[in-house]
């Protein structure tokens, strides 16, 4: 039983990786600035897990930005994705505009939040 | 007749505030002291203790206890500074004295030296009790000891003491090597007042009762609790001594030898005469009396003193004490006074430390608190002038541009805000530009 668990886990990663592989350049290079993003917004939760929350604002202006940028990156994905049927009619420019703008909109109420 | 009498008492009047050249602030040692006898033969029967004091500068005025001119006041000026009863047998006082003139006069910051002996009335010791101190009601009873006596003494009444009080300043820096000898009455102290203190007090096998008769039931005094000469420091720092014997200040105890029972020590003079001079020294504040200067205060690096202090300032603190030789200020040297910061209780206290000078100082950090603080100096040493000084100084908290800028343990926050954008940055680039 234990040897057939564990090879239909090797079976399923290797499907995953293979299915993976087939998406387009653009997307991965989406994928990866949001696993960055994330990534940055766990090491801050860890940190302050370990000090204490005390400038309170500052923890919350540093996890949001990291949040916030991942959700407006997931969006641009999303939009861009040609598999996706729902936003045939929309230019990839106009998301990629999109993103930008709401990048800065983002920063600067960082910015400003952050003390 | 009259008229002359009149403008004499008016010229006196004008007279009398340059006449009063003693205990004043700056000068606190008494000069002009009335003593009270009841018979008038204790003035050569104690002439040494009086000689002593006529000696250090005191004026004494010798009365009798029921002379009808007797006043401390005329006309709303106390004409004595200190007052020495040796008058134990009297009722009623003459003139306008009264025990409740007595206790005003302790009132006033006045001293008072009071001798009680066998057969005291009730008159002082009614005087004593509104001192604190309570004589043994039986008025037979004299304090019997039969292991501490001193050996030329027949019936035990003649007591040789030597358990002193260990204060330098109440009885001198030398040692009072030979035994005190006493003959009189026993008191004792509540104790739950502070202010009254034992300074020669009986063995443990000492007791109060009547000597010439039997006794019937066990004595009310007993040991230690038996005090023979007692002093009191009100809260306006007069001194007030009460002692159970008049034959203690007397010239035949002064040079009488002294040996106590049981003990292979003979002394060819007892220690009466030293006890009594230094304890004297100390009633008329010549000795222990201190004075402070007001208390300084200001920031570190600055002079003046700020109306208002902020948390976590470093301020400075000193203040100047002196203490009175006798004859003038010297600095006084010590190594507990204290000083507090104080809003309903001490946030610091700290040891004052001294360049004996006279100036203790001290420095340290506001707390962390803001509110209406008092540096505090309340200084109670034995034997010493009770010194309560303090001064109030607002603390207030930071203003909003007074705190730091950018917060420590926040640097990985800014750290990661940073670093998000500048992702964002080249992420841009890449997704735009990539092949």
């Amino acid at each position: 039983m234990v040897k057939s668990t564990s090879k239909d886990a090797q079976d399923l990663f290797r499907s995953l990786h293979s299915a993976y592989s087939a998406t387009p350049t653009n997307l991965k290079i989406i994928d990866l600035y949001v696993v960055f993003a994330v990534f940055t917004a766990l090491i801050q939760v860890l940190y302050m897990a370990l000090v204490g929350s005390f400038p309170f604002n500052s923890f919350l202006s540093g996890v949001l930005s990291c949040i916030g940028t991942a959700v407006l990156a997931v969006c641009l994905r999303i939009q861009v994705n040609k598999e996706n049927k729902e936003f045939k009619d929309l230019a990839p420019e106009r998301a990629f505009a999109d993103f930008v703008l709401c990048n800065l909109v983002l920063h600067l109420v960082i910015i400003n939040f952050l003390g | 007749m009259m008229n002359l009498s009149r403008s004499v008492a008016l010229i006196s009047l004008f007279l009398l505030p340059f006449l009063s050249s003693s205990f004043s602030v700056d000068n606190p040692t008494d000069r002009r002291v009335l003593v009270l006898l009841d018979d008038l033969s204790l003035k050569s029967s104690h002439s040494t203790f009086f000689n002593t004091l006529k000696s250090r500068g005191f004026d004494l005025d010798f009365k009798s206890a029921d002379d009808s001119k007797l006043a401390l006041q005329r006309y709303g000026q106390y004409l004595y500074d200190g007052l020495i009863i040796f008058a134990p047998s009297t009722e009623r006082f003459g003139g306008s004295l009264d025990s409740k003139s007595v206790a005003d006069f302790v009132d006033s910051g006045r001293d008072l030296i009071l001798s009680a002996d066998t057969s005291a009335s009730d008159l002082i010791r009614g005087i004593a009790t509104e001192c604190g101190v309570d004589f043994d009601e039986d008025s037979s009873a004299m304090v019997i000891d039969h292991s501490s006596f001193s050996v030329s003494d027949g019936d035990h009444t003649l007591i040789a003491a030597d358990d002193l009080v260990k204060s330098d300043v109440i009885l001198g820096k030398s040692k009072i090597e030979a035994p005190v000898l006493f003959r009189g009455v026993a008191h004792s102290l509540n104790p739950t007042n502070n202010l009254v203190l034992k300074v020669l007090s009986a063995s443990p096998s000492a007791y109060s009762a009547n000597p010439t008769s039997k006794l019937s039931s066990p004595p009310q005094l007993t040991g230690s609790a038996i005090s023979l000469v007692s002093v009191m420091q009100a809260r306006n720092n007069a001194r007030v001594v009460i002692s159970g014997s008049l034959q203690l200040f007397s010239d035949r105890l002064f040079r009488s030898g002294a040996q106590k029972s049981g003990s292979p020590d003979k002394y060819e003079k007892s220690g009466n005469e030293q006890f009594v001079t230094e304890l004297s020294k100390w009633v008329f504040h010549e000795r222990g009396h201190l004075k402070a200067g007001s208390l300084v205060h200001h920031r570190v690096g600055e002079t003046d003193e700020p109306a208002i202090y902020r948390i976590k300032d470093d301020l400075e603190f000193s203040v100047e004490i002196l203490e009175w030789s006798g004859k003038s200020w010297e600095p006084y040297v010590a190594d507990d006074v204290q000083v507090q910061f104080y809003m309903m209780s001490p946030y610091v206290l700290k040891t004052l430390s001294t360049d004996k000078k006279g100036l203790f100082h001290t420095s340290f950090k506001v707390p962390d608190v803001y509110g209406v603080f008092q540096f505090k100096v309340e200084y109670e040493k034995l034997g010493y002038t009770t010194l309560s000084l303090s001064k109030q100084i607002p603390v207030r908290p930071y203003r909003h541009n007074e705190y730091e800028r950018f917060i420590p343990t926040a640097y990985p926050y800014y750290g990661a805000c940073f670093t998000t954008m500048a992702g964002f940055f080249v992420f841009s680039f890449v997704y735009l530009y990539h092949k």
